[in-house]
């Protein structure tokens, strides 16, 4: 794993992580007390309530523990991508992302698949974490 | 990570039969328009004291429920309803078993002992489109992970990996939930559904459907619960809370399967010795039900059905219409209204009281009722027509 700290600025914006994401990382802020991943990012620790953090870049890689598929448009801006699939990915550093599963063999149960991050368009967004099967 | 649930040192049959609910009511469900949400709520508390001959002046406690909106705070509603009660408090998720538990407490501790627990909404006309994301993270904006559709047909999905159940299991909630509603004027989905029916209906979020979903409606519901001794002055069919228990899962995400909502199997384990009552001493099951998947999970969790046998146990006639426990008799939210999980409690009171008109039950002494803050908390309670 590589530890980086991209900040050590008093901030708890999630900006960090869809900027980073756009350069093709996965960063999450790492408490400077305890080193718990804090997701959603925060100001204090949910486990040691320490203050200090670094934003750190972590393996891509996770399992999927499960996912559905919108056939419905929730809000005008999905029309266009609807039928699509919002997964829940917990990552091996311990976070749990949500995200979207792409080249999902037809007729495959993705639930338990490894998976790895790939940085793509998703919607209006450029460059977003999305999830492709490990060994792909 | 597994993050931890915290224990209780609270001790089992604290409050059993000192309060009991002495009145429920409620308006009409649907669509309401030309009347605020907060009119509403005065609106459920006028028909209830109508209907039960107490007079306004027995309250000296007020419980409200934030609505859609922000409104439904109790200082407005307490100006709008006349009321100077000895205490009032606003819950912002306090319906379902969370208002009246606040009620059974207050009373408790004496600052009250006669509250009026009230909710009105008028979000169907107001426009409310439930298309905000459920979590805190932008995340759910990106990906387009809208609805609550979205975390319980995720569920789903992963229960039926573990478990093998089918979607066929499933619409045997559903299709139970609408035959009651047939029998209950009240109820805005009465048309009949049969598993077929269900299964041939297309998706929404995938595998749920548009019956496995509740619709939001305008309307109103009130409680009146009272301390034991006013209880008996006040009506001559108390029905007793003879025990109530909660836990919340409140680290979200943070914790392993949230949306499986394990954490209810917290209160499961705290209720019954809390009651007294054992669960096979249930005569009649109420479960929250925004989505069919909560039907499912806390059917499991309170051990009503093992797990994966949801569809057996309506099919075999364990539970359900027909079925030996009855089940949301008053078709749920699926079929009746929304109305946060208010509706079931007033339908439980009013079988225990042998007021249910055609959907009565016989013999009808004790029902639970199980319901969930979405993926935040969980609650249930347990009444009794008889007293400890």
């Amino acid at each position: 794993m590589t530890a980086e700290s991209t900040s050590s600025e008093a901030t708890f914006s999630e900006t960090m992580f869809w900027d980073e994401a756009a350069r093709g990382r996965l960063v999450f802020p790492r408490c400077a007390d305890c080193a718990f991943l804090r997701w959603p990012a925060a100001g204090v620790c949910p486990e040691c309530l320490g203050r200090g953090f670094a934003w750190e870049e972590v393996e891509t890689t996770g399992t999927v523990w499960s996912y559905a598929v919108y056939h419905r448009a929730y809000a005008g801006h999905l029309k266009a991508r609807i039928p699509y699939n919002v997964a829940l990915v917990e990552l091996d550093c311990g976070v749990r992302l949500l995200s979207t599963l792409v080249d999902v063999p037809e007729g495959t149960d993705p639930i338990g698949a490894r998976v790895r991050a790939r940085f793509q368009a998703v919607g209006e967004h450029p460059s977003v974490p999305v999830f492709i099967a490990e060994d792909s | 990570m597994a993050a931890a649930l915290a224990g209780s040192a609270r001790l089992g049959g604290a409050i059993r039969g000192r309060t009991a609910v002495v009145a429920v009511g409620n308006s009409e469900q649907g669509t309401i328009p030309g009347i605020s949400s907060d009119e509403l709520a005065v609106e459920g508390l006028r028909i209830t004291l109508a209907e039960s001959g107490i007079d306004k002046a027995e309250i000296d406690g007020l419980i409200t429920c934030k609505s859609y909106g922000g409104f439904g705070i109790d200082t407005e509603i307490g100006r709008l309803a006349g009321l100077n009660p000895a205490y009032s408090a606003t819950l912002d998720y306090g319906t379902c078993n969370f208002s009246l538990h606040l009620a059974c407490a207050v009373i408790d501790a004496g600052l009250a002992s006669v509250v009026a627990i009230v909710y009105g909404t008028n979000q169907r006309s107001a426009g409310n489109k439930f298309s905000h994301p459920l979590g805190r993270q932008d995340e759910a904006s990106v990906y387009g992970f809208l609805n609550v559709a979205g975390p319980a047909a995720m569920a789903f999905r992963r229960h039926q990996m573990l478990y093998g159940t089918t979607e066929a299991d499933l619409a045997e909630i559903s299709v139970s939930q609408r035959r009651y509603a047939v029998d209950n004027p009240l109820a805005i989905f009465r048309d009949p559904m049969t598993v077929d029916d269900y299964l041939a209906a297309p998706y929404l979020v995938a595998p749920l459907r548009r019956a496995d979903l509740c619709m939001i409606s305008d309307g109103a519901a009130c409680m009146i619960v009272a301390r034991a001794d006013r209880a008996a002055e006040l009506t001559e069919k108390p029905v007793h809370v003879m025990g109530i228990a909660q836990q919340t899962g409140l680290r979200d995400r943070q914790n392993a399967d949230q949306w499986m909502r394990p954490w209810i199997q917290q209160v499961a384990e705290r209720i019954y010795p809390a009651a007294g009552i054992d669960r096979d001493g249930i005569d009649a099951l109420y479960i929250q039900d925004p989505t069919s998947i909560w039907v499912l999970q806390m059917l499991e969790y309170y051990g009503f059905v093992d797990p994966g046998g949801v569809g057996e146990a309506f099919r075999s006639g364990a539970i359900g219409h027909g079925g030996r426990l009855p089940l949301n008799t008053n078709g749920g939210q699926l079929s009746e209204a929304y109305m946060w999980g208010f509706l079931h409690l007033c339908e439980a009171v009013r079988q225990l009281r042998g007021d249910a008109g055609e959907r009565q039950i016989d013999g009808l002494t004790t029902a639970q009722y199980c319901s969930t803050f979405g993926f935040m908390k969980a609650a249930s309670t347990i009444l009794s027509t008889e007293a400890p």
